[in-house]
């Protein structure tokens, strides 16, 4: 839920509360005061009547007074207490419903008992209260929408700097040179925000940097001493009388070494790939591109007893000439080597998208490891387990996605070529 | 005929020299920028092996005067660097062919022998030795001038033996020849071995001596 949407449903719930609190109680406020009133009037008028009776020994006669009726009928005993009520009555002139105020009281003359009812109209009250409670509504209301209004209006420019920084940020890579550049704001808070961003991802990059250029400096400075390893081993088994124990040791020397030459290269390739030094693109026509590939591994299959499946419908693709190289070489390379003997290879192109398949363990690969540098599943047979990471990063630099799926004894990947 | 070798890294310096240095090469050394110019003014070779990255100055200044003053010296570029971009480069500029280090001296020699064929045969692209014949541009191979049916894989194998022959050439650096930089599959010595026997099968049914031998799993040796 956006900021400002849980913010006006807060606001506008408690608004609304408050409204109606403020409401009834502005209501029932009035009433009171205004009821009082008309019960001190009623109060007034039996003290007229009740001095009247006691002065003239009889009761009164009611004078016509607009909203006010005075009416007495016998009772067997004197009423006490006087009563106050509220009784709606009909009134034939208006043709409406008019609430009474009444008072009744005990009045006694000439030795008999009369009730006396004094009875006060509400109609002007009841109109008061209306227009009153009108008034202040319209008002409260107009408040609380002038209010929302406002908020949204000011809210969303306060916050623009916000989102603004947002959309930076969003934009950032660590791998990308560029500097953020964070609108300014006279708003402290976000001058801070950005500020600690700015610092933030600053380092980041910075580490990002020197990381890489370890990494890079790292397998350039163990090209040289893998030379001369390699070189000398080279000279060494020129050697006419080398013993066959001894031969055993170059020979492992020498698997050794080119393990770690390919790693050396696997981890430079992969810092320039990030380096962007592949950022030439030219049109390239997959489905014979792969048919060149297919040629050069036709023969290793052929040795494995190893069957491929083509369906290449013409595709062009827009990426780097080397990096397609690399790429197909390595899905090629790990179909083959993770085969097993008699298996199988498929390779199609359609709807856009390149899907190699081969025959392989039963095992699924770790779906969340899967491109993450030297993983290897079980051992790995002596893979540096960045084979599927350069897979990786090729299709990110190259804007394509890659999937893997697995269904028993077959794993599956697609790359979507858009 | 004369190879000089330019590289600072005396260690590399010295195992190349030791490969190449034969009955048919002399071999010379430059270990930096200005005695490598110098040399290269003074003196024609038939081939030098020109490291990129040198104290006081680039390999490719070196390549660049040797082409100012026309000299006709084969150069291989050997480099740290391996993109496409440097190799195109370099080849643009002159050289005629580059390597990326870390390279086996077996790859090394055959590509100066290539170098040294191409500069000195001048259009008889062949290669004898004793009874075979391979016709370099025909990729073909005769014995006793019968010609005999070799697969790809197996001609470049032959001229491979042949141009480091009497060496002792490990098997990591045949996988890496024939398979190429990138195929991530030169650990795969079943194929190899599949391919030498097949071509010394051939070899031999046509009539040529058995050439090719194995040095304990560890290699292949061409005597001849």
């Amino acid at each position: 839920m956006k900021l400002f949407a849980k913010y006006n449903r807060i606001n506008l719930l408690a608004t609304i509360i408050i409204f109606l609190l403020a409401s009834t109680t502005f209501y029932i406020a009035i009433k009171y005061i205004l009821i009082g009133q008309i019960d001190d009037d009623l109060t007034i008028e039996e003290r007229e009547i009740k001095t009247y009776i006691k002065e003239h020994n009889i009761l009164p006669e009611p004078i016509p007074v607009k909203d006010q009726k005075i009416t007495y009928s016998l009772s067997n005993e004197l009423l006490e207490k006087r009563k106050f009520r509220t009784v709606p009555a009909y009134d034939p002139q208006d043709k409406e419903k008019n609430s009474y105020r009444v008072l009744q009281f005990g009045v006694g003359t000439n030795g008999k008992n009369y009730v006396a009812t004094v009875a006060k109209s509400l109609e002007g009250t009841d109109a008061l209260i209306n227009s009153i409670l009108l008034i202040t509504s319209t008002t409260i209301l107009l408040i609380l929408i002038v209010s929302l209004i406002i908020n949204r209006v000011l809210l969303k420019r306060l916050w623009k700097p916000f989102y603004y920084t947002l959309h930076t940020i969003r934009n950032f890579r660590v791998d990308k040179k560029q500097r953020l550049d964070f609108p300014f704001t006279s708003i402290d808070e976000f001058a801070f925000m950005n500020q600690t961003l700015e610092k933030a991802t600053n380092q980041a990059q910075q580490d990002y940097l020197v990381l890489k250029e370890f990494t890079e400096n790292a397998s350039h400075e163990m090209q040289t001493p893998l030379s001369i390893i390699r070189s000398k081993l080279d000279l060494l088994i020129q050697e006419e009388n080398l013993s066959e124990e001894q031969s055993k040791t170059v020979q492992s020397t020498y698997q050794a070494i080119e393990k770690l030459s390919r790693l050396n290269y696997s981890l430079l390739l992969l810092a320039k790939i990030e380096n962007n030094q592949f950022a030439e693109t030219s049109s390239l026509n997959l489905k014979l591109k792969i048919e060149e590939k297919i040629n050069a591994f036709h023969e290793l299959w052929q040795s494995q007893n190893i069957t491929v499946d083509t369906c290449l419908d013409d595709t062009t693709i827009k990426m780097n000439n080397e990096l397609a190289d690399i790429l197909l070489n390595n899905l090629l390379s790990n179909a083959t080597r993770h085969n097993v003997p008699g298996g199988n290879i498929k390779i199609e192109i359609r709807n856009k998208s390149l899907r190699i398949s081969n025959s392989g363990a039963q095992k699924e690969l770790d779906p969340r490891r899967l491109y993450s540098r030297f993983y290897k599943q079980d051992g790995g047979h002596g893979q540096n387990g960045l084979g599927l990471s350069i897979i990786k990063q090729i299709c990110d630099v190259s804007g394509f996605e890659i999937d893997y799926s697995f269904t028993p004894g077959q794993h599956l990947f697609i790359i979507s070529l858009i | 005929m004369k190879v000089l070798v330019i590289e600072d890294e005396r260690e590399l310096s010295d195992s190349i020299c030791s490969y190449l240095a034969n009955e048919q090469f002399v071999c010379e050394r430059a270990l930096d920028f200005h005695t490598a110019l110098e040399k290269v003014s003074l003196y024609d070779y038939a081939c030098i092996i020109l490291d990129v990255n040198l104290p006081g100055g680039s390999g490719l200044d070196i390549l660049n005067e040797l082409k100012k003053e026309m000299k006709i010296d084969g150069v291989l570029i050997i480099s740290a660097r391996n993109s496409l971009d440097d190799k195109v480069f370099a080849l643009k500029a002159g050289a005629d062919d580059y390597l990326t280090k870390p390279f086996h001296l077996a790859e090394l020699g055959a590509r100066v022998a290539a170098i040294i064929r191409r500069k000195s045969f001048e259009g008889k692209n062949q290669v004898i030795l004793n009874e075979l014949m391979l016709d370099l541009s025909e990729k073909e191979v005769r014995i006793n001038n019968k010609p005999i049916d070799l697969t790809r894989k197996e001609y470049e194998l032959l001229l491979y033996f042949i141009s480091n022959k009497n060496k002792v050439i490990a098997k990591n650096a045949i996988a890496e020849h024939l398979w190429g930089d990138n195929m991530d599959l030169a650990d795969n010595y079943d194929f190899i071995y599949t391919h030498i026997k097949n071509l010394r099968k051939k070899l031999i049914q046509a009539g040529a001596a058995d050439y090719i031998k194995s040095i304990y799993g560890m290699g292949y040796k061409f005597s001849a």
